[in-house]
């Protein structure tokens, strides 16, 4: 692992994590909304919003360290036709203005509720569009362990999964502001913060499961499938095996163990203070285990031929 | 149909001696670790322990030079999300270092490994079938350097009429996804891309 390779890890995770946290925000948001009015909803979530930008320029910038070339990066838009990596990236912009966009107008309140929700709507199917094209970006047939359909599958797991439990993390944040800045504000925002985590913990729960399952599958498709495959699974279960069993032990503990803790503990009031932490040690342990993952994703990959 | 510019190898006559690669990098002026043409080292069998004897068992060796294949489907220029890498219309596959950002994806998408990112200048380079040269109606280096004239170029359709269409023996990957514009005459031991018993001999740094 060099520099080149850690740009392209906190690359794309950081891009999916901001992609499944818009959709996670905007899907409380509108719950909110409906449930306890605009208000209420905009106070749940306008800061987490706010976070998400130097998120997204963070990636961006991260990106750039991958080139040879970073003043040049601007061409990277130029082979839209035939390159599915000038797709990414193009797409990446447009989520990136969208999102900035957004972020600016909801936290200055300008232009109309509907204008807002058309602009958050736009970058949130750009970012499925653009975490399909990052996928396809890795089916080269050259490439058998990354040419397979647990690319896509991963990555939009990985996507809603820490977009989720940042969400959840930065919801639990937010709150705890709200209740220092304005003590004993938060009856509604109390409630609203512990329905959203249980959703939070729920999807956590459920996108582990899909991980776990498609794992196992993958390993073994990709070992029957060629003498390349079957180098990187030896790779996998080999000399990076430990990497491996800690990712696979932390995505469980994260988003197992501690997202079950977390769902309980927000079934009923008074449990804010360990909500927080549960919240917050979720999202780092899933985060750590999901980094781990994609190291391993561009460390084990053998490519055909010479 | 348009002509698409090929190399030939005759892998029946090829030493190993590597005066290609040699060739090459003198004429492109490449640092050490850029190989634009490359000589591997394919072989395979054992050795069976009869008494105090060591006997060879299905031992087998041969050699094949490889460049950049000019392919007639460029998985390379495909991917580059620069636009860098574009084909002339004798077939010949060029990078613009000028457009290049060195992102290197072009080098996880070839199969054939030409595509070698130069840390001075911080692009990627590959062989360029001495378009120069070839401009001028002179030879690629590596063809007149060879020494037992196992090396030709010309146009696909000739070279395969006259040497047939074999293009993928171990360990080349299979011609299937690029359709480089090669032809082989086989070694005798040459074994079909994808049915490999043997390895790469060389060591690593060597290609």
């Amino acid at each position: 692992m060099n520099v080149r390779d850690w740009a392209l890890i906190a690359f794309t995770i950081l891009v999916q994590m901001s992609v499944g946290a818009m959709w996670v925000l905007r899907v409380a948001h509108s719950f909110a909304t409906r449930k306890y009015g605009v208000e209420e909803a905009d106070r749940l979530s306008d800061r987490a919003l706010l976070a998400l930008v130097p998120v997204i320029a963070l990636a961006f910038v991260a990106s750039l360290f991958h080139l040879g070339d970073p003043l040049n990066a601007y061409r990277a838009v130029t082979n839209l036709g035939s390159s599915w990596l000038s797709r990414e990236i193009f797409f990446g912009v447009i989520f990136a203005v969208l999102a900035f966009v957004f972020a600016f107008l909801q936290w200055r309140k300008i232009g109309s509720f509907i204008l807002r929700n058309v602009i958050a709507w736009l970058a949130e199917l750009d970012g499925l569009v653009l975490v399909f094209s990052m996928s396809n970006v890795y089916l080269l047939q050259s490439q058998p362990a990354w040419n397979s359909w647990a690319t896509p599958i991963s990555f939009f797991a990985t996507t809603f999964l820490l977009g989720a439990l940042a969400m959840g993390a930065a919801f639990v944040a937010n709150y705890a502001y709200l209740q220092r800045k304005e003590p004993g504000c938060a009856d509604t925002q109390c409630t609203l913060m512990r329905e959203v985590l249980r959703w939070v913990a729920a999807a956590a729960v459920l996108l582990v499961g899909v991980e776990l399952v498609v794992l196992p599958m993958y390993l073994a498709t990709l070992a029957s499938g060629s003498t390349t495959g079957l180098a990187s699974v030896q790779l996998m279960v080999g000399s990076f095996g430990w990497a491996l069993a800690l990712r696979v032990v932390l995505a469980f503990v994260g988003a197992g163990v501690l997202a079950m803790f977390l769902y309980q503990n927000a079934l009923s009031a008074g449990h804010e203070k360990m909500l927080g932490n549960l919240a917050y040690a979720s999202f780092v342990i899933v985060l750590a285990a999901e980094v781990l993952g994609r190291a391993l994703f561009y460390a084990a990959h053998v490519r055909i031929g010479i | 149909m348009a002509k698409q510019k090929a190399f030939y190898f005759d892998a029946s006559a090829c030493t190993g001696c590597k005066a290609c690669q040699v060739a090459c990098q003198d004429k492109n002026d490449l640092p050490p670790e850029i190989l634009w043409r490359r000589v591997f080292q394919y072989g395979g069998g054992s050795w069976l322990k009869q008494g105090e004897t060591l006997v060879p068992n299905n031992l087998f060796t041969y050699s094949l030079s490889t460049a950049c294949q000019h392919c007639e489907s460029p998985v390379c220029r495909d991917v580059c999300p620069t636009a860098a890498i574009t084909k002339r219309a004798d077939g010949i596959v060029l990078i613009d270092a000028e457009k290049c950002i060195g992102c290197r994806y072009c080098q996880w998408a070839c199969p054939y490994g030409a595509p070698q990112f130069d840390e001075e200048t911080k692009v990627m380079t590959k062989c360029n079938f001495c378009y120069d040269l070839l401009d001028q109606g002179l030879n690629p280096a590596c063809v007149d350097a060879c020494v037992m004239r196992c090396l030709d170029f010309g146009d696909l359709d000739e070279l395969r009429q006259k040497y047939g269409d074999l293009a993928a023996i171990e360990p080349l990957p299979t011609d299937k996804i690029t359709l480089p514009a090669l032809v082989i005459t086989p070694h005798k031991h040459a074994q079909l891309s994808g049915h490999g018993t043997g390895q790469i001999q060389n060591l690593p740094e060597e290609v």
